[in-house]
């Protein structure tokens, strides 16, 4: 056996400072994909067929190919017809951020879809108006089903995040690289970058176990 | 006050209304009946936009709801319907179940809002369960709460489809009771039941249906003691 932890000490200041780079794209990424996911939910539950249709293929490009393709592509492939050098950040969030939106929309939609049809037609007997019926009747109960969800894609995106040492883009994931090749010794900085994934994730799973039970405590 | 006019619903191929003809004066109270798949909740639903007519014209005091650009939500603010699964808000305390479209709707203030949700909930003594969450109610305070909430909008009309047949039997009189005594205090209502007695006390006038099809009107003496049809003797055979 070959393990000498005490080696990687001085390399770890340079990987935890990955877990702000990772945190801060995610971060972003969540942000913009539930904005634009919301949109398209709302898109998709609408009664024009047209616009549900181009939805529809939306979700199903993003849910249809791999993700390190779609990174790829933005970062590599697309700068070729635009002519626009996009940095590995940009590429990044804008992948992440739009590949997260096709999986949130139909979290949202489905968590609209799960509230009992009588709600929408007691508002709409009372003579409510959409917007309102939406956002004070309908939304309040869909987000009972919707955040648990939500929290399982915020999950998914931190983890699957370190598609983007793929691009070169210096977070948790790419530092270990570095260090690993740095030293030679790749077992001590996987270890170390992989027990920081799993703490955030951890975190996270409370985070959504404790909302979860709030959740409940309504009913 | 609702005149309707060979009123047709279809569902795909499937024609659940079939010429409706007839019509509902202020202060009257009909009862529809006939057996299940007959197309009475349908018929319901039509008067308030729940379901859009296929084909014929519905009037609301004068206004055609079939005619398109009708302000639909102006007319149901003018028709409370009270469901067969009570559908109350959930996630608000029965005070905002009632308030909530006043407030929204109708230019109320909170506080004139919140006075005639209090009035309401006394005259359906339910005064106590103000500040309660529907979930903790029982099957027969909900539908109460229901009624209240569907006449805080002051409607002239009120629907109730089959408003007892999700309650549990010892609880379908309390919900009868407050029907019945807005019924007294000269409501126009349409109500959907199964509840003969129900109908025969309170109903000025009975509406058969069966197929889709309005079978037999008659005054409830009549109907109940000499049905004309053939099909409403058998269904009376069979439910009395």
């Amino acid at each position: 056996m070959n393990l000498d932890f005490s080696q990687i000490v001085p390399y770890i200041p340079f990987m935890l400072e990955g877990i702000w780079v990772t945190l801060g794209f995610v971060i972003i990424a969540i942000v913009i994909g539930f904005f634009i996911g919301s949109f398209i939910a709302l898109v998709k539950i609408s009664h024009i067929k047209v616009l549900r249709w181009i939805a529809d293929f939306y979700t199903s490009v993003f849910r249809g190919t791999p993700l390190i393709l779609q990174l790829m592509f933005v970062y590599y492939a697309v700068p070729q017809v635009l002519g626009y050098d996009i940095s590995p950040f940009l590429s990044a969030i804008l992948t992440f951020g739009l590949n997260s939106s096709a999986y949130v929309s139909e979290i949202i939609r489905a968590g609209i879809e799960a509230v009992d049809k009588g709600q929408r037609e007691a508002a709409m007997a009372l003579g409510i108006p959409y917007r309102p019926m939406m956002i004070k009747i309908i939304l309040p109960q869909a987000m009972k089903n919707i955040l648990p969800a939500l929290m399982n894609e915020f999950i998914t995106l931190t983890k699957e995040s370190a598609i983007v040492s793929v691009i070169n883009y210096l977070d948790l994931m790419r530092r270990a690289q570095v260090v690993g090749a740095e030293l030679y010794r790749n077992f001590e900085a996987y270890i170390f970058v992989g027990a920081i994934y799993y703490v955030m994730v951890m975190m996270l799973t409370v985070l959504g176990k404790l909302l979860e039970r709030r959740l409940k405590k309504s009913d | 006050m609702i005149k309707v006019e060979n009123l047709h619903k279809s569902f795909g191929d499937i024609e659940v209304l079939q010429n409706i003809n007839t019509s509902i004066e202020k202060g009257e109270v009909v009862a529809i009946i006939g057996p299940s798949g007959s197309g009475k909740s349908t018929f319901l639903r039509c008067i308030n936009v729940l379901e859009s007519p296929t084909a014929g014209h519905i009037w609301v005091d004068g206004e055609d709801l079939t005619e398109p650009g009708v302000n639909i939500l102006n007319i149901r603010q003018k028709i409370g319907m009270v469901f067969q699964h009570f559908h109350l808000f959930p996630h608000m305390k029965v005070l905002d179940n009632l308030t909530y479209a006043p407030l929204t709707v109708k230019d109320v203030s909170k506080l004139e809002a919140e006075t005639h949700a209090h009035e309401l909930l006394s005259s359906v003594g339910l005064s106590d369960k103000i500040d309660a969450y529907p979930n903790s109610l029982s099957g027969g305070q909900k539908q109460r709460v229901a009624i209240a909430r569907a006449l805080a909008m002051e409607p002239e009309l009120m629907l109730f489809d089959e408003p007892t047949s999700a309650l549990d039997p010892e609880m379908v009189k309390e919900v009868l009771d407050v029907i019945k005594s807005l019924a007294k205090s000269g409501m126009t209502m349409a109500v959907v039941t199964h509840e003969m007695g129900f109908a025969r006390e309170v109903a000025d006038r009975i509406i058969f249906m069966d197929y889709g099809k309005i079978v037999e009107e008659a005054k409830p003496e009549e109907f109940f003691s000499s049905a004309k049809t053939d099909r409403a003797r058998d269904f009376l055979e069979k439910v009395l």
